[in-house]
C-alpha cells in the first residue's frame, strides 16, 4: 500500500513537474529575451538567473503538495549583503532546486551530466553555470572571479557527487582557492533530511521535511592565513557538526 | 625498511603534517591519499612542489606520479628515486 501510494505520488509529482516545465521555461526565455531589449546584458543576465530561482522555487514548495517541505533557516548575524560563496552538502538530486531557497542572484557548479540534460543544461550553460570538470583550473577560477565581482553568488557542492547518504565525502578545492584570492565570504549550507527525495539510484519521491540551513558566514579575516586544504576541511567541518547536531535532535 | 628509507618515510611524513596539518597518526602507508586524506588534484599539485622542495629534487613530469594512490605509493616512489641515483636530499 505504502509503495502503491510513493509510486503514485512520484509519478504525480513529475507529471506536474512535466507539465510546469513545459510552460515555465517558454514564458521564461521570452520575458528574459524582452528584457534584454531594454535593459542589457548584465541586468538581462541577473533576471534569468533569478527567474531560474522562481522556477526552483515553485518546484520544491507547490509542486510536492505538501508532502514534501523545505524549511529555510538563515543563521547569518552578519553583513547579508552578496555575493557570496555557498558550499554545501551534496546529499540527493533534489539538492540543485533547493537553492532555490537562497534569496540572491546565484549560479552553480556543477559536473558535466546536467550540462548534458535536455532543457536543464540549456539554461545552465546560459546562466553562466560553470562545468568544473570540463573548464580548465585557469578558466574555472577567471570565470569564478568574474561573477563575484560582478556581484553573483556561486553555490558549490564540493563534494562533486551525490552522498545518497548522511555521511559526507571528502571536498574538492576549486572554489575555496578562488575565495582564498577574491576573500569572498564562504556561507556555508547544511542540507539535511533530502536523502530520501530521491534516493541515490531511485525515482521515488518519499515524503520529507527538508532543512535548508545557511551558516553564518565565514568572513576574510578569518581564513585568509589558512591553506585551502586546510580552508576546505574547516568548512566540510563546520557544516558536518551542524548536520550532526542537528539531526539527532 | 632500512635506515635510509625509514628517513624518506620520515621526511614525506612531515610534508604532509607541514603542508597540510594532517594528523601523523592518518599518515599510515595503506592510507588512500584522495579518500583517506582528502587531497583532490589541485592539493596534488602542491603536494609535488612540497616534495620537490623537501627533497630538492624535479619530479612534477615524472610519469610515475599518476599511479600513486596511497601514501605507500610516494613512500617507494621517492625510494625508487633514490635507487636510480637522482640527487636526493634526505638529510634536513
Amino acid at each position: 500500500m505504502k509503495k502503491t501510494f510513493l509510486i503514485s505520488y512520484s509519478l504525480l509529482f513529475y507529471f506536474l513537474f512535466f507539465v510546469f516545465t513545459l510552460v515555465f521555461i517558454p514564458l521564461m526565455f521570452l520575458g528574459v529575451a524582452a528584457t534584454r531589449l531594454f535593459l542589457g546584458q548584465r541586468r538581462a543576465m541577473e533576471r534569468f538567473r533569478r527567474a531560474i530561482n522562481h522556477y526552483g522555487w515553485v518546484i520544491i514548495n507547490l509542486l510536492p503538495l505538501g508532502l514534501i517541505r523545505v524549511n529555510y533557516k538563515d543563521l547569518e548575524t552578519g553583513d547579508r549583503r552578496p555575493p557570496f560563496i555557498f558550499v554545501a552538502n551534496h546529499r540527493a538530486a533534489s539538492d540543485p532546486f533547493l537553492m532555490a531557497s537562497l534569496p540572491y542572484e546565484c549560479i552553480q557548479v556543477v559536473n558535466v551530466w546536467p550540462f548534458k540534460l535536455p532543457i536543464f543544461g540549456n539554461l545552465a550553460a546560459l546562466a553562466g553555470y560553470l562545468n568544473v570538470r570540463r573548464l580548465p583550473f585557469e578558466e574555472f577560477r577567471s570565470r569564478a572571479v568574474k561573477l563575484l565581482s560582478q556581484g553573483v553568488s556561486i553555490i558549490v557542492f564540493p563534494e562533486g557527487t551525490r552522498s545518497g547518504s548522511k555521511v559526507m565525502g571528502q571536498f574538492h578545492g576549486a572554489i575555496f582557492r578562488v575565495a582564498l584570492e577574491t576573500g569572498a565570504p564562504i556561507a556555508p549550507i547544511c542540507l539535511m533530511g533530502n536523502e530520501r527525495t530521491p534516493a541515490k539510484g531511485s525515482f521515488i519521491m518519499e515524503p520529507a521535511l527538508i532543512r535548508v540551513h545557511k551558516l553564518a558566514a565565514l568572513r576574510k579575516d578569518q581564513y585568509q592565513t589558512f591553506s585551502p586544504f586546510k580552508l576546505k576541511n574547516h568548512v566540510r567541518d563546520l557544516i558536518a557538526g551542524y548536520i550532526a547536531a542537528t539531526e539527532v535532535q | 625498511m632500512n635506515m635510509a628509507d625509514v628517513v624518506v618515510k620520515k621526511m614525506v611524513d612531515e610534508v604532509f603534517i607541514e603542508s597540510f596539518e594532517i594528523e601523523p597518526a592518518k599518515l599510515v602507508p595503506g592510507a588512500n591519499i584522495f579518500i583517506d586524506l582528502g587531497l583532490d588534484s589541485l592539493d596534488i599539485v602542491d603536494l609535488v612542489v612540497a616534495l620537490q622542495k623537501k627533497f630538492k629534487i624535479q619530479i612534477r613530469s615524472d610519469e610515475r606520479l599518476r599511479n600513486i594512490r596511497t601514501l605507500g605509493d610516494i613512500y617507494a616512489f621517492i625510494e625508487a628515486l633514490k635507487t636510480e641515483g637522482s640527487d636526493l636530499k634526505t638529510k634536513d
